[in-house]
């Protein structure tokens, strides 16, 4: 009895995940095979492709500009993923004290950012640092400062990038920290003001720790999320000044664009999937997921 | 209770963002259908099809089959929306003048072109002939990406062509492209009124690299910028080659690309010329526009501007009232020579894929196109408002009996003291230009230039290393 049910389950089960099983073969699993065969050769569409061996790797490896596509990437990230968290988390609180009816109003008005492209962001960002007549060098100019060269200034080129890249994100984030916040039981709070505990104590022991999956969660996501990211820098400023804003992703289309031989992209596409790989493992093993305390 | 509220609450929220969100986006996509009007005109279809349609419908109202026409694929980038319409306009012409072939064009970004047409070919689709610029020629050759056109296209056609542009479009003893303009990189356009008010003589525009920044300098106040030119590497690779090749007398590579080419005295010069031009003030901080668009001259935030002949058209047609104020002068060189070489020749060619299962009707099309009638070519320059010229002798010789033509001063300008001075576009990789222009553009950043020359040259030689470049070139056998 029990074996039979276990076998109709069985079959079911692989029903049911037969269709993602054959779209990732398709999708996901064949092109990357492929891919790590391609890497392998001078790839050419119109003639025979030649065996390289690893030269393709070496090649991309000892390119100072991959491994400062990398650090850039990281620097990126490094702005704008624990910004986004920290706004984010402090207007998720602030919509959690809200009014049911202004609560979704900003909740909704949030959400904007997201669902608008990175494209059309970057051109409206593009607007906003124009140099003559852009509206950051005009706010600037009520302070009797010089106009500034923010995306053509070495030092002001990759945190202006970053800026709209927090905007595009903040929305989602803010809404999944206000799911999270919801979910932690209200009793926990009146037990603690009971207790007597504060604003910040309540915060600080009740919030914060019960908040760990779901920062963890947009860690990941956002880590990934972010030094992927190459449309704001490829429209913003193509990757300049002096390649301070070119990503790892931004490198590899514009090999893909100017190379001859495709097989330097791929090797450094496969490239950037081990150094994603690892460092998402790295945060994986530092935030270690838990269960719930309240099951 | 209290969660189950907080749950209902959010569901509802969720509800009324998703229906908010659907309707920013159906709005969005409006919003993007409408800008895409402007820049993407890959549409044609719509005409195209209409025609083919009609020639079936012909076909079955008559007694025989219906005429199977042969349909190529035509891949074109997008230029100035007068070009566009020109092509347009050309095919469908094409297209009514016989019932043989079929070509079907379509417009593409130049953003998107490189990922397009490489994921094209990839998936063995590429289209049956594109457009090429003239610096890629020799390794699309190299490459069998296109075919050779002698057996193609009659060689009357390619006798027509002036002697140096035959040599951009042939490899070895067989032509690979057929050309349809060369214009050169780099002319100066200057605001004579602005020239006087400070003090300047506006007839006579500087020769000299000294004398613009001088000139910049006086130029520069009330919020106009003395000089505008390619401000960063992406732009600077190759819009200094013009400066490269004249002050240098070569490019960054030796003839055999076995080694880089650029620890000299003419080097040296060209960047110091770009780091003293950002250094003393006269160029915004951060570029107003792309190299290739002189917006910000033609809008009066600019006095001297350098650009490709190009931007002739854009003032042309955008500009109108702004024309009697400019002034436009060759680029100035190092030493002030005037048969200095100040620009390089680029241009767009027509080629046919390696791939390509029709060669024979694409030709055709080609050699319809660019080759034939003069009246079709005029009309493309007429089109650019004489910003761009033409590779044929046929073509320049009628264009003698058209009046806009041949009274047009700063045509005249351009055909007789920059073209005949420059040089073809470099060939060999772009790793090697984008290296020699980060050399400049960490220079006018406040690198020293000894320096950031030593790393380009570094940079280089490393890149030929690697890429086993030396002794590729594919035009050193000649």
């Amino acid at each position: 009895m029990f074996k039979k049910n276990y076998r109709q389950d069985n079959g079911v089960a692989y029903l049911l995940l037969a269709p993602i099983v054959i779209l990732l073969t398709i999708f996901v699993v064949i092109p990357f095979f492929y891919s790590l065969k391609v890497s392998f050769y001078n790839w050419s569409f119109y003639q025979p492709s030649v065996f390289v061996g690893f030269d393709n790797f070496k090649f991309v490896l000892e390119d100072d500009l991959f491994l400062n596509s990398v650090w850039v990437g990281i620097k990126f990230t490094l702005m704008v993923v624990p910004a986004s968290m920290v706004v984010s988390f402090l207007f998720a609180n602030v919509i959690k004290g809200m009014r049911k009816g202004s609560a979704s109003i900003v909740k909704t008005s949030i959400y904007i950012p997201t669902i608008i492209s990175g494209i059309v962001a970057s051109v409206i960002f593009v607007f906003i640092y124009d140099y003559m007549g852009g509206l950051a060098n005009y706010v600037l100019s009520w302070f009797g400062s010089e106009p500034r060269a923010w995306l053509a200034d070495v030092k002001t080129a990759l945190p202006s990038i970053a800026v709209p890249a927090i905007w595009l994100g903040f929305g989602l984030t803010t809404l999944i920290m206000l799911a999270g916040l919801h979910d932690i039981p209200e009793s926990y709070y009146e037990a603690a003001d009971l207790e007597g505990a504060g604003t910040w104590q309540k915060m600080w022991y009740i919030t914060v720790p019960l908040m760990k999956n779901i920062v963890l969660f947009l860690t990941v996501t956002g880590f990934t999320g972010a030094i992927s990211q190459y449309e704001l820098s490829l429209v913003m400023t193509g990757g300049g000044p002096l390649d301070t804003t070119t990503t790892p992703n931004l490198y590899i289309l514009n090999h893909f664009r100017n190379d001859v031989m495709v097989g330097n992209s791929i090797a450094a596409s496969l490239l950037l999937f081990v150094v994603l790989g690892s460092i998402s493992a790295i945060i994986f093993k530092v935030l270690n997921s838990e269960k719930a305390i309240d099951g | 209770m209290q969660p189950t509220q907080g749950k209902i609450r959010f569901s509802t929220a969720l509800l009324s963002v998703m229906i908010v969100s659907s309707m920013a986006l159906t709005a969005c996509g409006s919003g993007n259908d409408s800008s895409n009007n402007t820049s993407n005109t890959t549409t044609n279809a719509s005409g195209n099809t209409g025609n083919s349609t009609d020639a079936a419908n012909d076909g079955n109202t008559g007694t025989a089959a219906p005429a199977e026409k042969v349909t190529v694929e035509f891949w074109a980038n997008k230029f100035e929306a007068t070009t566009d319409a020109w092509f347009k306009k050309w095919v469908d012409a094409f297209n009514k003048s016989q019932d043989q072939i079929e070509v079907k064009l379509q417009i593409v970004p130049g953003d998107a072109w490189a990922q397009k047409l490489k994921a094209a070919q990839a998936a063995d689709k590429a289209p049956d002939f594109y457009t090429m610029n003239y610096g890629g020629i020799a390794n699309a050759a190299k490459l069998a990406q296109i075919q050779p056109l002698n057996d193609l296209i009659e060689g009357a056609k390619f006798d027509d062509l002036y002697d140096n542009i035959k040599d951009f479009v042939s490899v070895g003893d067989k032509y690979y492209a057929y050309p349809m303009l060369v214009e050169p990189s780099a002319v100066l356009y200057y605001r004579k009124d602005l020239y006087e008010a400070a003090g300047l003589d506006p007839e006579k525009p500087p020769t000299t690299w000294d004398e613009l920044i001088e000139n910049g300098k006086k130029l520069t106040k009330d919020g106009i910028f003395g000089l505008a030119t390619g401000q960063t590497a992406p732009d600077l690779g190759w819009s200094s080659w013009g400066l490269q090749s004249g002050a240098a007398g070569h490019l960054a590579l030796t003839d055999d690309w076995s080694k880089a080419d650029i620890m000299n005295d003419g080097y040296r010069a060209v960047v110091n010329f770009y780091a003293d031009a950002f250094k003393s003030g006269i160029m915004p901080k951060q570029a107003l526009s792309g190299y290739p668009d002189i917006a910000p001259f033609g809008q009066g935030k600019v006095a001297q501007a350098i650009n490709g002949s190009w931007a002739i058209g854009q003032l042309r047609n955008d500009f109108k009232n702004m024309l009697d104020k400019v002034g436009v002068a060759p680029m100035p060189s190092q030493n002030g020579d005037a048969s200095t070489t100040t620009a390089t020749l680029g241009g767009w060619t027509l080629v046919v894929d390696g791939k390509s299962k029709h060669p024979k009707e694409a030709s055709a099309f080609i050699s319809y196109l660019l080759g034939g009638e003069t009246d079709v070519m005029i009309d493309f320059f007429k089109t650019s408002q004489f910003s761009k010229f033409s590779p044929r002798k046929s073509v320049d010789e009628a264009m003698k009996s058209d009046p806009a033509a041949s009274q047009d001063p700063w045509r005249a300008l351009i055909a007789e003291k920059v073209i005949p001075f420059s040089k073809a576009e470099p060939i060999y990789p772009w790793d090697v230009s984008i290296a020699v222009s980060t050399a400049i553009e960490s220079a006018m950043k406040g690198t020293d230039p000894e320096k950031a020359l030593q790393k380009a040259e570094k940079d280089i030689n490393d890149f030929i290393a690697k890429s086993k470049l030396a002794g590729t070139n594919p035009k050193a056998a000649q």
